[in-house]
């Protein structure tokens, strides 16, 4: 695969800003000579469009929670549609219906079933690192080229999988574990470490989260990335340490800058070449020469416990908290539900999850089983991340074949500023409305409509949206309403957040008929019928309209 | 002019699928006057460090033994730095901007940060945006009540301008208010404006539901207007403006050079956010920091040039900030880890040249073995509120719900009322009467025996003329502003005694 660099210009012709944030490297990583030329590399890469974090508070939700679960007679094609819509980029209308027709405990085994692991997007996915020093300054120059384009094919190879998976959880799932362990490729450098990253968080992230926190605390993107690895004891390094109780464990304020100093000296003397590591699995200790030279055996005093701690005593202790729970289960129900989280769903998914040993399956199926979760005050609360109108769209309207640009997604969403494998920082995405602003908003609409006709302003496709297939995949003869009243209704469902108004419906059927009656727009018309280009029109429209960037 | 009306003048626009050529439409080309008490045309960019400036490497101490033991990998060497006082040095890197240090277009403010730090970059950023307290969580940020004092129907009657303008980063928590957001996010202009007005559709009569999915709804609703109604006023900036020196090839540079277009353009925006990346130094400091100090110092070396060809210097100031300092030793990667207070540097014609508070003490240090703080940040805002924009006292404690104590480190400052940081008995008091047609009279009080001097500035801070009185005794004095030849408009009268300059606001109307 060529790939082309993305050059400044090259983004939407606009005349972008260079704001590639400056990852701090290791110095000597790999060796200090290809960490030298990796970072002059860097320097020529593209520019990025970051939202940073925010903590722009949500109002609080005006319903009155209950832990019931939805009762039977509420499921339907709207309870349905909702659900998917919170675990899929987005739903077709086919899928809703099948959904719709079975009970809500099969929908939610086969959402929660565990899917088969992907073959890797290559065989270098588990190659070995080469011998470093025996390469010249082009060679390493040369291997620094392919790694990119590993990380940019790993990067396609997941996006494309959001836009092909069946109706399942994983990719949500895997892809809520990415943003809260958020990995930047750019300093793990080694495209194999993302990748077993990657396939860790698919192999468990339906799983046990105990084994999740292990797997990725000791995997070689991990110790890469937070500088465990070569932190020694005499002078630990604390970014690891701070960030897992921060961000991936406790949350801020349950613990003390002493602890942070603490669990740091006990993640010392791991070490990993970018695809192996010096430490095991099984027994749970490092091993070799730098385990025994550079790893803190002595007395720690973590969270009020004093013992001889190694990191992953360190972790037991930190999943002895009660706020472990309580902090993970927020972060599920922001990511499905709504930024305000609601505390007694909370505590109630908590309390799920220590009693059952950090599994995660359990959390979920209360969760989507709840009536809480499909209140109508909640629906259309969550702010679509860029992953879900882009992926979605292509998804929802068929477009998953067809052939486009290249890098045309990698692009796409690097301007939208979510590109998998780069997260902004450690802390992840900051999300909700973070992703709305007076750039990110008219660009959703412009890459979103332009689907509709194939011609993007990345370039074009060679395909685009089958009017007639999208509105016959709709359309039921045996209801009692015009073709037109259900084209209006089931788009809506489809692609609005909200439910759809009065005022929002009278719009949409005039731009749909244009001047004429409901019943002159039939869904056999042929196809050079003037009433298809009503139809896209419409679907341009709610394209532009800001319930389209709502679920 | 209401956003409803604005927006039914446009509706016709907005035809769906179509690139209307929106030029067609007319916009008032002189309507960026700013309104309420909001008078002077001064205009704050702020840039921030992004990661926690090392203050420690910016600022060199170069007599301090602890800052050589602890920085055993990376201090800076006395003889490299760029001397500035005795006990100080500029890190090289920050060449660029020795002219304008030297040339009293500088200054320096040691030690900013705030009570109890917490060393969270996300923590800590929001603290500084929000202006809380370190154990409060605030959700409006100290710009976004600001404006709202000043504009609290906003997006009613909001001005034409944008209030807020941020480049690249989409976290607008400094401008926001209570239930929505009076900043913007810009880059191209011009290309923007293209995409944006060819994708509006207005909301009309469709009242959001009242749910979270309702006021999710209001939100983007909100965005998708303020868009289309700000991107037009930014384009026209944009064209009109122009720059006069060649900015250097960077980020910040890139950044400032828009600024400096949009300005130049005429556009009124008060506040700038810039930012730079890259200060978050746990390994390998030396090089990366280098090239950061240079690369702003650079930008900003270009942009006072550029302001000052374009007879733009005294309604600017760029103001530095960063989310907190650095440790003071360094940690075995070749970097610092995050510390607490941090040096903040101010530029342009109108800063008050010199240092502010001292180097910080290296043998007294916070129980995590910090810095402790000299100002609190809060008070380097609240001396924008008063002593930038001339907006009173009470808005500034309104803003951060207690006062802080300003600090002078600008030039000519136009608060009305004004805390006395040295002579706490030197008084003026309100013009009488106000606004006037011909003459006012302001009264004043000295403690002691001194010389006065009385200064008339535009709204814009220039100074029209001064009026020595010499060498007057203690007590009460008067002076009286003949307004004959001034034009109608709002004038500052500012009385200086002992060091002091105390300002009131007047306004003529002929």
């Amino acid at each position: 695969m060529t790939v082309k660099r993305i050059t400044r210009r090259s983004l939407l012709g606009l005349d972008l800003n260079k704001s590639n944030k400056k990852i701090n490297l290791n110095p000597e990583w790999p060796t200090p000579k290809v960490a030298s030329i990796y970072k002059k590399y860097l320097q020529d890469q593209l520019p990025v469009y970051l939202p940073n974090p925010t903590s722009d508070n949500p109002p609080s939700i005006q319903i009155i929670p209950t832990i019931r679960s939805l009762p039977t007679v509420d499921w339907n094609e709207v309870t349905a549609t909702h659900l998917l819509k919170r675990i899929l980029p987005a739903p077709r209308y086919d899928e809703i219906q099948t959904i719709s027709q079975q009970s809500l405990d099969d929908t939610l085994t086969q959402i929660l079933e565990n899917q088969p692991l992907p073959d890797p997007p290559g065989a270098w996915a588990t190659e070995a690192p080469p011998e470093w020093d025996t390469l010249s300054e082009d060679d390493i120059l040369a291997l620094i080229e392919t790694y990119n384009e590993r990380m940019f094919s790993l990067m396609d190879w997941w996006i494309i999988r959001m836009t092909q998976t069946p109706v399942s959880i994983t990719e949500s799932m895997t892809l809520f574990w990415h943003d809260h362990f958020a990995t930047s490729h750019s300093k793990v450098f080694y495209p194999q470490a993302m990748f077993e990253q990657n396939q860790v968080i698919r192999e468990h992230g339906l799983g046990n989260f105990k084994t999740l926190l292990r797997k990725i605390t000791f995997g070689p993107a991990m110790m890469i990335w937070l500088d465990t690895h070569g932190s020694k004891k005499w002078h630990p390094n604390e970014n690891f340490g701070r960030e897992l109780l921060e961000l991936f464990t406790l949350g801020v304020d349950n613990y003390t800058q002493e602890d942070i100093e603490e669990a740091s000296r006990a993640f010392t003397g791991y070490v990993t070449n970018g695809l192996l590591t010096n430490y095991d699995y099984n027994t749970q200790v490092g091993w070799g020469v730098w385990w025994e030279d550079w790893h803190d055996f002595d007395e720690k005093i973590f969270l009020g416990q004093t013992g001889n701690w190694t990191g992953d005593e360190i972790i037991n202790i930190i999943l002895e908290q009660e706020e472990t729970a309580q902090f993970l289960c927020q972060k599920i129900y922001q990511w499905f539900v709504y930024e305000s989280a609601d505390e007694v769903i909370v505590n109630e998914m908590a309390t799920i999850m220590r009693n059952n040993d950090y599994e995660i399956k359990p959390v979920l199926e209360f969760l989507f089983s709840s009536e809480h979760f499909y209140n109508v005050a909640l629906r259309g609360a969550k702010i679509r991340n860029p992953l879900s109108v882009i992926q979605g769209t292509v998804r929802q309207f068929d477009l998953a074949d067809a052939t486009y640009p290249d890098l045309f997604f990698i692009q796409t969403h690097h301007f939208l500023g979510m590109l998998p494998l780069q997260p902004p920082d450690v802390s992840g995405w900051p999300g909700y409305r973070t992703w709305i602003n007076s750039i990110s908003l008219p660009i959703r609409k412009l890459l979103t409509t332009s689907f509709i006709d194939g011609n993007s302003p990345l370039g074009q496709l060679n395909d685009s949206i089958d009017m007639i297939a999208f509105a016959i995949s709709m359309y039921n003869p045996d209801e009692n309403q015009f073709a037109s009243v259900q084209m209006v209704q089931k788009c809506s469902l489809l692609l609005f957040g909200v439910p759809l108004s009065e005022a929002m419906e009278a719009d949409l059927l005039s731009v749909l008929l244009d001047g004429a009656e409901p019943y002159d727009w039939y869904i056999d018309a042929p196809e050079n019928n003037g009433q298809w280009d009503r139809f896209r029109d419409m679907l341009r429209f709610m394209m532009k309209k800001p319930e389209f960037q709502l679920s | 002019m209401k956003r409803r009306d604005f927006i039914k003048s446009s509706i016709a626009l907005s035809i769906l699928g179509k690139q209307i050529p929106l030029l067609a439409y007319n916009r008032p080309r002189h309507f960026q006057r700013r309104s309420t008490q909001w008078d002077s045309d001064r205009i704050v960019i702020l840039i921030k460090l992004n990661g926690g400036n090392d203050g420690l490497n910016t600022i060199v101490p170069i007599n301090n033994d602890i800052y050589y033991q602890k920085r055993s990998n990376l201090s800076i060497n006395p003889s490299d730095t760029l001397l500035i006082s005795e006990d100080s040095g500029f890190h090289p890197s920050m060449a660029p901007i020795m002219n304008l240090y030297q040339n009293d277009k500088m200054g320096i403010i040691h030690g900013v940060g705030y009570p109890d730090p917490n060393l969270s970059h996300f923590r800590s950023s929001d603290i500084w945006v929000t202006g809380s307290n370190s154990n409060e969580h605030w959700n409006t940020g100290w710009l976004g009540r600001l404006f709202q004092l000043e504009y609290p129907d906003f997006p009613d009657n909001a001005p034409e301008f944008p209030l807020a303008i941020q480049f690249n980063s989409a976290n607008l928590l400094e401008f926001q208010m209570d239930g929505t957001n009076a900043g913007n996010m810009v880059f191209d202009p011009e290309v923007m404006y293209q995409i944006v007005t060819g994708n509006y559709i207005p909301s009309e009569n469709d009242p959001p539901p009242e749910t979270a999915g309702g006021s999710e709804l209001s939100f983007i609703r909100e965005v998708d207007m303020n868009t289309f109604e700000y991107s037009g006023v930014i384009y026209d900036s944009a064209v009109n403006g122009t720059t006069t020196v060649d900015y250097p090839n960077s980020d910040i540079a890139t950044q400032l050079a828009l600024t400096s277009k949009l300005i130049s353009g005429g556009l009124n925006t008060p506040v700038y956010r810039l930012s730079q990346s890259g200060y978050d130094t746990h390994a390998n400091q030396l090089e990366i920091h280098a090239e950061l100090l240079s690369d702003v110092c650079e930008a900003v070396q270009a942009f006072i040039t550029d302001m000052e060809n374009q007879g733009l210097q005294d309604r600017v100031l760029v103001v530095t900030t960063s989310e907190f300092g650095r440790r003071v030793e360094d940690n075995y990667s070749n970097g610092t880890d995050h510390g607490t207070s941090g040096p903040m540097m101010v530029f342009g014609s109108q800063a008050h040249s010199g240092i502010l508070g001292n180097q910080p003490r290296l043998d007294e240090l916070d129980q995590n073995n910090n810095l402790l703080n000299q100002y609190d940040f809060r008070q380097l805002y609240s001396t924008l509120i008063t002593d930038w924009f001339g907006l009173p006292q009470d808005v500034a404690e309104t803003v951060f719900q207690s006062p802080f104590e300003t600090i002078p480190f600008i030039r000519n400052p136009l608060s009305t009322i004004k805390p006395i940081p040295i002579a706490s008995n030197f008084k003026v008091e309100p013009a009488f009467p106000n606004p006037f047609n011909p003459a006012t009279q302001i009264r004043y009080h000295l403690p002691k025996k001194s010389s006065v001097r009385i200064r008339l500035l535009d709204s814009k801070g220039r100074e029209l003329k001064t009026y020595l009185q010499g060498e007057l005794q203690e007590g009460d004095h008067t002076f009286i502003l003949d307004g004959n030849n001034l034009s109608s408009g709002l004038y500052f009268l500012q009385v200086e005694s002992g060091g002091t300059a105390l300002s009131q606001k007047v306004t003529l109307l002929k």
